[in-house]
């Protein structure tokens, strides 16, 4: 475990014991990284400040549910603030439930200790070179699912591409960042867009 | 059921929170109980969260941590963390609670404080063996999965039968229990809500103490303020024992 991500599971387990002075160092250290994150999705400071503050408090009022050996707790926070951000943009998509939201990305959160690290390392420069290095329609598939909130059925539509083959841009371009940033030996992910069974068309 | 070649397909959405809540729910619940390893959705996962990176941080205004520090102190956690561990579960059958004669009935003394294990009511939602009991406006586990991840409250439960969870989502309540102590075949637990001073109110039974026990509650918390389990020969209108299992419903 890095030092972060234990710095990160001692902030949890002070704030879980209802220490609101460790949420403030929580905040001082990822408040403007998830500021960032609300800014790109909602566009206005003020609304985007009220997104942050709104997503510390999910993780003050819920940090229960959060285990340190089975997540990051960064993770956890920046899923929070995107789906905050994005509920307020996605008008839309009244349906969406913030509770389960914010349930469901306890999930998604589980970087191992090692990538934890190396993303930790990871200047927002190299991410963007990252970026920049994709092919145009992948790029635009991840901003869209990411930061525009949605779904790859709805980015194939945007785009005028099937559902398949939308979803296999989105994994062709988080396949390439990783690889990009970490030189990763992880398992071949394939080379064609359009890998899908058809009940994902 | 979803199977492990679509939900290797949907790793990339699924780690961008890009597909369709129904969809979503059903790749959570596979993962969690799938024995594979599914090493494709945890890379698109750990790739997933460069995306924000990319993003310059933005220092926020001076006012906004005042703001939420001044929110903090006003806004309670939910499920405290208990000031001492919970007590591990004798290993034989259930005792009273309190086995000293009461002066009053046991549902009319000060419910037992609460102590809360959200992580490990998580860790029984996602490994645990089901058995759902029920009596049924819960059809199967995904419904349990849902009431849990939209849980309005949720109150630890503990005393000589075990631990479990009442889970308050909405105007439903469920008791949700893993390992509850075994008992004999002519018993069953019986489920009391516990409104003050008043008669304790039967809202549903548990027989089968295998794996994860769910139960729907017959009505909802309303203002109750204990919730108790005793152990009865069937089911009865007021209970004849002391609670085994007791959750304080109250702040």
């Amino acid at each position: 475990m890095n030092d972060d991500r234990r710095t990160d599971a001692r902030l949890a387990e002070l704030i879980r014991s209802g220490d609101s002075e460790a949420l403030g160092e929580l905040y001082d250290r990822y408040a403007a990284a998830a500021l960032a994150t609300a800014m790109r999705v909602v566009r206005a400071r003020d609304e985007a400040e009220d997104v942050v503050h709104d997503a510390f408090v999910a993780v003050w009022r819920k940090i229960d549910r959060f285990d340190a050996d089975r997540g990051s707790l960064r993770a956890w926070l920046m899923t929070v603030v995107r789906n905050r951000a994005i509920d307020r943009v996605r008008a839309r998509r009244p349906n969406m439930d913030l509770e389960v939201a914010d349930e469901r990305s306890l999930l998604r959160t589980g970087p191992n200790p090692t990538w934890e690290a190396a993303l930790g390392r990871t200047a927002a420069t190299d991410v963007q070179a990252a970026m920049a290095s994709l092919p145009q329609e992948q790029r635009q598939a991840v901003e869209l699912a990411y930061f525009e909130g949605y779904t790859y059925r709805e980015v194939a539509e945007i785009t005028g591409v099937a559902p398949g083959t939308a979803n296999g841009r989105l994994r062709l371009a988080l396949a390439k960042l990783r690889d990009a940033l970490s030189g990763s030996t992880a398992a071949p992910l394939g080379s064609s867009e359009s890998m899908f069974s058809e009940d994902t068309r | 059921m979803m199977n492990c070649t679509t939900v290797n397909e949907l790793a990339a959405a699924y780690a961008l929170g890009a597909i369709e809540a129904d969809e979503e729910r059903r790749v959570a619940e596979h993962l969690s109980t799938c024995g594979q390893q599914h090493s494709d959705v945890r890379s698109m996962i750990e790739a997933a969260a460069l995306v924000p990176v990319s993003l310059e941080p933005v220092a926020p205004s001076a006012a906004l941590r005042g703001r939420l520090m001044a929110t903090i102190a006003q806004t309670p956690q939910e499920n405290a963390v208990p000031a001492t561990p919970a007590q591990a579960p004798q290993p034989r059958a259930p005792q009273p609670i309190r086995s000293a004669e009461p002066r009053r009935p046991w549902w009319q003394l000060a419910p037992l404080p609460a102590s809360l294990a959200a992580v490990a009511l998580a860790a029984v939602v996602g490994i645990g063996s089901w058995n759902i009991s029920l009596n049924q406006q819960l059809g199967d586990r995904d419904a349990a999965l849902r009431a849990v991840a939209s849980a309005d409250a949720i109150f630890a439960a503990q005393g000589t039968a075990g631990a479990g969870w009442v889970i308050e989502s909405g105007e439903q309540a469920i008791f949700m229990a893993e390992d509850l102590l075994d008992l004999p075949a002519d018993q069953l637990y019986q489920l009391w809500l516990i409104d003050g001073d008043n008669a304790p109110v039967a809202v549903g039974t548990v027989s089968d103490t295998d794996g994860v026990a769910l139960v729907t509650l017959e009505r909802d918390l309303g203002s109750a303020t204990t919730f108790a389990i005793t152990v009865e020969s069937e089911r009865v209108d007021a209970p004849t024992s002391e609670p085994v299992l007791v959750a304080s419903l109250g702040t």
